[in-house]
């Protein structure tokens, strides 16, 4: 059938043919992808600069207005300050328990797959099941924690209702909910270290510190980078737990972004004011990954991301 | 067979599209859709009075759908209204009134009133003026009452009698109340916490999904001290008055005292237990409560008077017709027969809640009924002083949190009441500043 074509002719329809079959295998992919993603982050875009209460069929363009208004809320910086807290609570202490747990495992110990299982199911519980566990855990009366405290004499907490510690108690759950999958990210890194390297550093008579100091921790460093960036950006947008755990409160000490938002599409009905929190949170977001991706570039070389 | 299956899938879509419409006039019949989200048990009375109401009109099918919580409801309601499958009828909470008016979704209730099949005047004023009040939007009335709800006392009579009170006598003034609470809470354990609970304040956290309903227990005692939570035109909130000051103080008095915040329990948990010997409820919860605790001698009682007067809070639920209905002149005719006195007696003694209308009390069988149920009696009987939380013509739903901040900032937080109050009024008063500054 190609027989009266030219070689060029032909290369060029075999390319389309190729395009095209290729468009039809990414469709579903492409349908769905612009329906429930790229529609609804342009549509927010389009509304964060309008007043709309979801039930009108208009939206009344107010320009700039809902940003105006989200810059001067006091309350926002209040949760942004709070989103912060929250994220510089967990992330570090996640990472430092993840990697000591991840180096502990990676030894012959007796047990390592039940303990590997045990640290990772808190992952895998849904988070609404797991806040309701930890509501009892934290319960000042009957709670497990507070038994427990009080045995080494610490006065019972009212975890939930006291405005100072309502945070540390999201922030513990935090570091408890999602410390698994940190570990096995760094399990994987540090099976990924060959051993020729530790076994040369006990040649030149390296102690633990020193191997941990010079070879363990700089080979994990894209490992550690990854779980960093990963981290923060869930830390940052932490909502179903703060939710169950405690509704924002007490006296909205545990409002963060994420629910901040929530509260104002779907209980005040304000769509646009929800959409510009949105933009202006997507763009904290995204500068803060930016200027880590070029921090940890210029410290280590890598290249990863 | 390509073919074939296209024509097979298009068929199955236009189908789908076509089955609402096709639905509401099979031969002659017209369906009206409701949608509502009562309670279980609450659900065998609705359908009495459906097929009530079928049998008396032929004309019209009323196809109910429960939806399973208000708040889903209301996203049902907005996806409905957006891809106008709206229902005919809905039942709403007026919270969202303002928003449902504000797109033109619903009928004003006067293009139904001044109509041929209309109410007069008599009929209008014999509904609880408070139900009309919560039923209205700017002076309008934009959704008919369905049935009344409110606040009373629940105490438990063994637990009066143990401290030595006379159980028919619960607390009638705030002192008593804030005497009664200290003196019915005991320390067992001698822990410094109470192990049984005087008097329940409702504390929920203000963002949190009882946020409402803390401050819907609250606002009576604003009112009973003379306050108000607006002023006539709406344009400055009044809540942090003296009056409001009062309410709060009494609230965080008793929850200090008795360190509620260290108490976890869910109330009706707690009081079906004897660990909570006075809190509030409404008439909603009286069916269940007699189911399960029939082994307590407990009671209902009106909340006691303030400084001022008394005063308990309305609720209940409103129902409105939407503007996409191709029914609505059959959607009113449900709703005009729903508040018949003799059909709104039948109603509210299957479900527990309280008839809208004031004549109901003078039907012969209702009032037996009354006579026999002293409880749901404390509650018909309280209607007199009932008032509505509402109208807030614009940002109902952010002032009515900012109230719940300032109760849970006084209580909680320890605030001064004064303060907590002033701060959330700032707040309110600066939204109600922003609607002037737009008209």
């Amino acid at each position: 059938m190609y027989i009266f074509m030219n070689q060029k002719d032909y290369l060029k329809q075999q390319h389309r043919k190729n395009f095209i079959t290729g468009i039809l295998f990414l469709t579903p992919t492409l349908v769905i992808f612009s329906m429930f993603i790229l529609f609804p982050v342009l549509f927010s875009f389009f509304l964060s600069f309008h007043k709309w209460n979801m039930f009108s069929s208009s939206q009344s363009f107010i320009g700039f207005a809902n940003y105006q208004r989200l810059l001067t809320d006091p309350e926002f910086w209040q949760v942004l300050k709070q989103t912060i807290m929250y994220t510089l609570g967990t992330v570090p202490l996640n990472m430092v328990i993840a990697l000591f747990l991840a180096m502990m495992l990676n030894k012959k110990i007796k047990g390592k797959s039940f303990l590997r299982t045990a640290f990772f199911t808190p992952v895998i519980i849904s988070p609404v099941a797991a806040a309701l566990i930890w509501r009892w855990i934290y319960d000042p009366n009957f709670g497990l924690l507070n038994y427990a405290t009080g045995l080494f004499g610490i006065p019972p907490v009212n975890w939930l209702n006291d405005s100072r510690a309502a945070m540390a108690a999201l922030i513990i759950m935090g570091v408890w909910k999602t410390l698994g999958i940190n570990m096995v990210l760094f399990s994987a890194g540090l099976q990924g270290i060959p051993d020729t390297y530790y076994e040369a550093a006990e040649m030149d008579g390296a102690g633990r510190w020193s191997k941990f100091w010079n070879i363990t921790l700089p080979m994990l460093t894209p490992t550690t980078f990854f779980i960093m960036i990963m981290s923060m950006i869930s830390s940052f947008q932490v909502f179903d737990i703060v939710y169950v755990l405690t509704s924002g409160g007490p006296m909205g000490s545990t409002k963060v972004m994420v629910f901040y938002m929530y509260e104002y599409a779907f209980k005040f009905f304000e769509m646009g004011y929800a959409s510009a929190v949105a933009y202006i949170f997507f763009a904290m977001l995204a500068i803060l990954t930016l200027l880590q991706v070029k921090y940890m570039r210029t410290r280590s070389g890598y290249e990863g991301i | 067979m390509k073919k074939f299956l296209t024509v097979l899938l298009v068929g199955c879509i236009l189908f789908t599209a076509c089955d609402r419409k096709q639905k509401q006039s099979e031969n002659g019949v017209v369906t009206i859709t409701f949608w509502h989200s009562f309670v279980a048990s609450t659900i065998l009375a609705l359908e009495d009075l459906i097929s009530q109401f079928e049998k008396e009109h032929p004309g019209i099918k009323i196809n109910a759908q429960y939806v399973p919580t208000g708040d889903a409801l209301i996203q049902k309601l907005i996806t409905a209204i957006q891809s106008k499958t709206a229902p005919d009828i809905s039942w709403i909470h007026s919270d969202f009134l303002a928003d449902l008016v504000d797109a033109d979704a619903i009928y004003e209730m006067a293009h139904f009133i001044n109509g041929e099949n209309g109410l007069s005047q008599e009929e209008l004023s014999d509904i609880y003026p408070a139900l009309m009040q919560y039923a209205s939007l700017r002076k309008k009335i934009y959704s008919i009452p369905m049935e009344a709800t409110n606040l009373a006392l629940i105490y438990n009579k063994d637990l009066l009698r143990k401290a030595g009170y006379d159980a028919e006598r619960p607390p009638q003034t705030w002192e008593e109340l804030k005497e009664y609470a200290l003196t019915l809470s005991e320390d067992y354990n001698h822990d410094g916490n109470y192990d049984q609970i005087g008097f329940f304040v409702p504390v929920y956290p203000a963002s949190g999904p009882l946020s409402g309903w803390m401050m819907w227990q609250w606002v009576p005692y604003l009112w009973q001290a003379g306050g108000y939570i607006v002023n006539e035109a709406q344009t400055k909130v009044l809540y942090n008055s003296e009056a409001g000051v009062q309410a709060l103080t009494l609230w965080k008095e008793i929850y200090n005292s008795l360190n509620l915040s260290s108490f976890t329990v869910d109330y009706d948990v707690a009081f079906a237990s004897q660990r909570v010997a006075m809190s509030m409820d409404g008439p909603w919860n009286l069916p269940r409560f007699n189911k399960i605790m029939k082994n307590i001698d407990w009671a209902f009682a009106p909340l006691p008077e303030g400084p001022k007067k008394r005063a308990t809070v309305v609720g209940g639920e409103y129902l409105v017709i939407f503007k996409q209905s191709p029914h609505p002149d059959e959607s009113w005719a449900f709703i005009k027969w729903i508040i018949r006195p003799d059909v709104q007696a039948r109603w509210a003694m299957k479900s527990g809640y309280l008839p809208v209308r004031q004549s109901v009390k003078s039907i012969p069988e209702f009032a037996r009924y009354l006579e026999e149920n002293p409880n749901f009696k404390v509650f018909v009987d309280q209607m007199e002083v009932a008032q509505a939380q509402r109208p807030l013509d614009n940002f109902g739903l952010q002032i009515t949190r900012h109230i719940a901040e300032a109760i849970e900032a006084a209580t909680l937080g320890g605030m001064d009441p004064q303060e907590a109050l002033n701060r959330s009024a700032q707040k309110s008063n600066k939204l109600l500043k922003s609607v002037q500054n737009n008209k």
